[in-house]
């Protein structure tokens, strides 16, 4: 029964979670119901930019059934957001804050009927006549940029929520030292979360008069400070529990049904219930965001980068949410995992009246390393380089300079990420250095191969100059030795299996066995803040809590203290935000890195590329639990194979037009790789708890580039607009004159 | 998804099944166009006549250069008839690549060319290969090519109350006959799907019957690539020629959706024409 301390770190322990989720026993919050509950339903924006004039609800309130319809003038506060607030939680007339009388996309709410069953609620928000005064609209976040085009905000003149500069060296002297010059531009479009889970809550109003929203987020804390500050409540008034959670991404880091059903439940005192379908799930949460890169870089004849000019434009859809981060976030990834002495980037996150883009795995690096590693693909081409060897030639390193002007953190393994990618695929290392093997190529005429390779870094923790932190509690029982450890603690198991990894950190910070070790978490009425279920930060920054409060913990313990019950807070090293004219900063405190190579077929009749394989080098500094980790790299790498080559959410002027999971395409077993390669390296991180670094974002991250790279090598010919579908594939193999019958 | 309320019988024979229509009923035998059709209240019958059992509707023969298949008949059968497979391999592989394993075994052919979906698989292959349609009504029987069966989306030659007997084929032993297709990947619908059906002559194109599907509202007839093909050795420049005029012939007809645009269907057409050649020659 005993385990020797450190035993459990690095196992694949069972996660405590997996027999309720396979017997069907776990409750998700649309599963959960209390008698006597009322329903709730949205009646949202109907125009993509528009003045509510007038919001008429006696027809609904009419209908018997119905309780009580809420707009605007009910919302003591009406604003929220997770970084700005600047989003109306019910758009209408009556409040004292300028613009929040107007809809500015289509998933705006403008009023919330609540009835005895859905179906009632459901013919309410039918009766809802919503009088609107239609306004200029814009669509594309080149146009938002122009003097002539429709301000969205009233604070925001030119519709930039976000701007940053990078200036750094002689770019004069720079372009003089370029043998070769090679310019791309870069487009992605929105990703659709598409986790397993619609939205749903419930609220209601608890036994200490808390008001109470039963929900799946990923900050509990975050959830529980947005709905206290709308309904102008203090916070100890306000109780955010989650139960299990079905999937989040970043998809459930800002609000959805979270505001309006405490504002419901405080104001009747019933407890009030909503669940949304998959289509209302797709229209009316965030998206990845839409970005475009500009892109032009110079190296020398034996590939040494000498300078890098990028522009980045963000669409932010029509409110910010993270855009402002995930901006930034994109700003310092779009040169690459790189050492250029001589950089010029400018990067904008800019307001239109689509859907709000936010949080996705990968936070905007996705998107900048696309243009990144396109780039760097595309110099190894025009070189003639090998591209490991070009990588390895200009990859950041121990205390490498960033183009932000400061060093990255200790801890640096980048060469060897990608170093033992290539050892591990299809690179040999012979004198000329290293070589890729080409695939064999196959009989079928109207087929090629190609590999391809690609790579990157992504901060662990929240960036920029953000007060980081997480709480962790611990309570020890027993007398003579420790019986049992009560764990408290607020992280969000999204689904990634972290309660399972929070409790083998506690055992082995305790010297305790895996078994005695209870969970008691993710309510704001039992934990301190643990901060957000993203940023690939949960493992690093709650090991860390979970040790400091072990420590304090076991000195009670020593001290006869029964039970001993200590609580602590960890502070990971402060950064800094971007310096607005230079970009100089100490962005991050720690980095994960990640190198992929890939092997494609490409059908250059049909423009289908199938991805055969994948090998993924990933360095986590640590193991925790090794089961639990593949399952990320391997459920990371088909998130990102639907974002190469499927999934293509088609927007016209604001509106979703395939909110289906039979018209917006992810893979199925069908589709998903036949082989995947978890390369688990081990370069452990000087501040990460047993040296773990986070991993859970980085397998997403270089897998589009790589598969670009591996087209590339298939037919030359370079596809840049993400998604490659086989519509977009086939239009560039004709343009080359591939593939006509 | 709830379908309307309906009544429900079982005919023992095409007299009976004809008797007992009325004026909003439907026959079912697999159901498996005509249930989520009901499900989706595209159609609201108030009684359903089950066909299913009916022994004249469910054979499979082939006699006197002439195969029948009965409008019972299902997918799965069909897909593994050795006569079938002899007589005419496109409509078995058509059969073969309908739904899954499960919906062949209770889908049937009639029911299946009854309600016309633009992206099934065996109104090409019967369009393609020559196919007769064999319908009966109160008034009496009568018979139509199938190239004139389908007329638009989801709409056929069907009147109410009529019901599909058989389909018959002339045996094609001496031709090559062959259906592909471009599967949607959630659905494996046909996105495009191309049959043909050849004479050689040697190595010369004595005649060819080219259709396609998916890629359009309802099965086409494509005389223009047919006659491209037609006195050539099947060659690269004939099989350019056949697809370019295959554009033309679908032009009128082409369907698309956002994630598969017609643009990109008409091109694939002309793609899996070469491949239906490939795979009849093969």
């Amino acid at each position: 029964m005993s385990a020797e301390a450190g035993s459990v770190i690095g196992e694949s322990i069972k996660r405590i979670d997996a027999r309720g989720k396979v017997t069907g026993e776990t409750r998700y919050p649309g599963d959960i119901d209390i008698e006597g509950q009322l329903w709730m339903r949205i009646k949202f924006s109907e125009r993509a930019h528009a003045r509510v004039v007038a919001v008429d609800v006696a027809a609904a309130e009419a209908l018997p059934g119905v309780v009580r319809v809420f707009t605007s003038l009910d919302v003591p506060v009406n604003e929220y957001g997770l970084v700005i607030k600047d989003q109306p939680v019910l758009c209408g007339p009556g409040g004292d804050k300028a613009g929040t009388d107007v809809v500015r996309c289509y998933m705006d709410m403008v009023a919330v009927a609540v009835a005895e069953t859905d179906t009632i609620a459901k013919q309410a928000i039918a009766l809802i006549q919503v009088h609107y005064e239609d306004l200029p609209a814009v669509f594309d976040a080149e146009e938002a940029m122009l003097a002539s085009a429709p301000q969205l905000h009233p604070d925001c003149a030119d519709n930039q929520v976000a701007r940053y500069r990078i200036r750094r060296g002689d770019m004069a002297a720079g372009w003089r030292a370029a043998d070769v010059v090679v310019e791309g531009m870069y487009e992605t479009t929105w990703q659709e979360h598409a986790y397993l889970q619609p939205e749903a809550g419930l609220g209601y109003i608890d036994e200490a008069n808390r008001v109470t929203v039963v929900v799946a987020g990923q900050w509990t804390h975050e959830d529980q400070e947005q709905i206290y500050h709308a309904l102008d409540l203090p916070p100890g008034q306000v109780r955010v529990i989650y139960p299990a959670i079905g999937g989040a991404f970043g998809g459930r880091e800002d609000m959805s049904v979270q505001i309006v059903l405490a504002l419901a439940a405080w104001k009747l005192r019933r407890p009030v219930k909503i669940q949304w379908n998959r289509e209302e799930s797709i229209r009316y949460h965030h998206k990845r965001h839409p970005i475009k890169v500009r892109a032009k870089w110079g190296a020398t004849g034996e590939g040494l980068l000498t300078a890098m000019e990028c522009e980045v434009i963000g669409d932010a859809g029509a409110y910010n949410y993270t855009s402002n981060k995930v901006l930034g976030n994109a700003h310092l990834t779009v040169s690459g995992a790189y050492e250029v002495e001589n950089i010029h980037i400018d990067t904008y996150a800019v307001y239109t009246n689509n859907i709000p883009s936010g949080a996705f795995r990968g936070f905007g690096a996705p998107q900048a390393l696309l243009a990144a590693e396109g780039q760097m693909n595309r110099l190894a081409a025009a070189l003639n380089m090998d591209p490991l060897e070009i990588r390895l030639k200009n990859s950041i390193r121990e205390g490498s300079i960033g183009s932000v002007g400061t060093p990255f953190p200790p801890g640096v393994s980048m060469p060897q990420v990608f170093a033992a990618c290539g050892a591990e695929s299809w690179w040999r290392q012979g004198e000329a250095g290293w070589q890729l093997q080409a695939p064999v190529a196959p009989s079928d005429s109207s087929k090629r191969r190609g590999r391809g390779l690609a790579g990157g870094f992504k901060n662990v923790g929240f960036s920029f100059g953000f007060p980081e932190h997480c709480w962790a509690g611990i309570e020890l029982q027993g007398s003579a030795e420790i019986e049992r450890v009560i764990l408290y603690h607020a992280g969000a198991d999204v689904g990634q299996g972290a309660h399972t990894v929070l409790m083998q950190m506690a055992a082995d910070a305790l010297g305790v066995p895996f078994e005695r070790v209870q969970l008691v978490a993710s309510d704001t009425a039992t934990s301190g803040s643990s901060g957000s279920a993203s940023a690939s930060r949960l493992s690093f920054m709650s090991g860390n809590a979970i040790r400091g409060a072990a420590e304090l913990a076991l000195r009670k313990w020593q001290d006869e203290e029964r039970p001993a019950k200590a609580d602590f807070m960890y502070h990971p090293p402060e950064t800094t935000p971007f310096d607005p004219q230079t970009g100089y900063a100490e962005p991050n405190f720690a980095y994960g890195y990640v190198a992929e190579a890939v092997e494609v077929e490409v059908d250059i009749e049909t423009g289908q590329v199938q991805l055969l394989e994948v090998v993924c080098a990933n360095d986590v500094g640590k193991v925790i639990n090794r089961q639990q980790l593949e399952g990320q790299i391997e459920g990371a790498i088909v998130q990102a194979q639907g974002y190469a080559l499927m999934e293509y959410l088609v927007s016209r002027d604001g509106r979703i037009l395939n909110p289906y999971l039979s018209t917006y395409l992810i893979p199925t077993s069908l589709d998903v790789p036949p082989r995947v390669k978890s390369v688990v390296l081990e370069y452990p991180d000087p501040i990460g708890p047993w040296g773990a670094r986070g991993m859970a974002e980085m397998p997403f991250l270089p897998l589009a580039p790589a598969i670009a790279a591996a087209i590339y090598a298939a037919t030359g010919v370079w596809i840049d607009s993400q998604p490659f579908t086989a519509q977009k594939v086939v239009a560039a193999l004709r343009a080359a004159g591939i593939g006509e019958v | 998804m709830w379908p309307q309320q309906f009544d429900y019988q079982r005919a023992d024979s095409v007299e009976s099944a004809l008797a007992a229509i009325g004026d909003n009923g439907k026959f079912i035998a697999g159901g498996h166009s005509l249930l989520p059709a009901m499900k989706l209240r595209l159609s609201t019958p108030d009684q359903l006549v089950d066909i299913s059992r009916i022994d004249a509707l469910r054979g499979i023969t082939n006699g006197n250069g002439n195969l029948s298949i009965g409008g019972a008949a299902t997918h799965a059968e069909i897909a593994a008839s050795a006569a079938v497979g002899a007589a005419c391999p496109a409509l078995a592989q058509a059969c073969g690549m309908v739904g899954d394993q499960a919906v062949r075994n209770f889908g049937t052919l009639g029911g299946n060319i009854a309600h016309a979906d633009p992206a099934s698989d065996p109104p090409t292959a019967l369009v393609a290969c020559g196919a007769t349609i064999h319908i009966q009504g109160v008034d009496g029987s009568r018979s139509v090519s199938a190239q004139d069966f389908f007329v638009d989306l989801f709409e056929t030659d069907l009147q109410d109350g009529e019901l599909i007997t058989s389909i018959s084929l002339p045996d094609c032993s001496d031709c090559q006959c062959a259906y592909v297709k471009l599967p949607h990947p959630a659905s494996r619908y046909a996105i495009v799907g191309v049959a043909v059906c050849l004479k050689m002559d040697g190595d010369t194109c004595a005649q060819a019957d080219v259709a396609v599907g998916g890629a359009t509202v309802k099965a086409v007839k494509c005389a223009g690539a047919a006659a491209a093909l037609v006195g050539s050795s099947l060659d690269d420049a004939a099989l350019s020629a056949a697809a370019a005029a295959l554009s033309d012939d679908i032009g009128d007809w082409l369907t698309g959706d956002v994630a598969y645009p017609e643009a990109y269907r008409s091109a694939m057409a002309g793609v899996f024409l070469k491949r239906a050649i490939s795979a009849a020659s093969g």
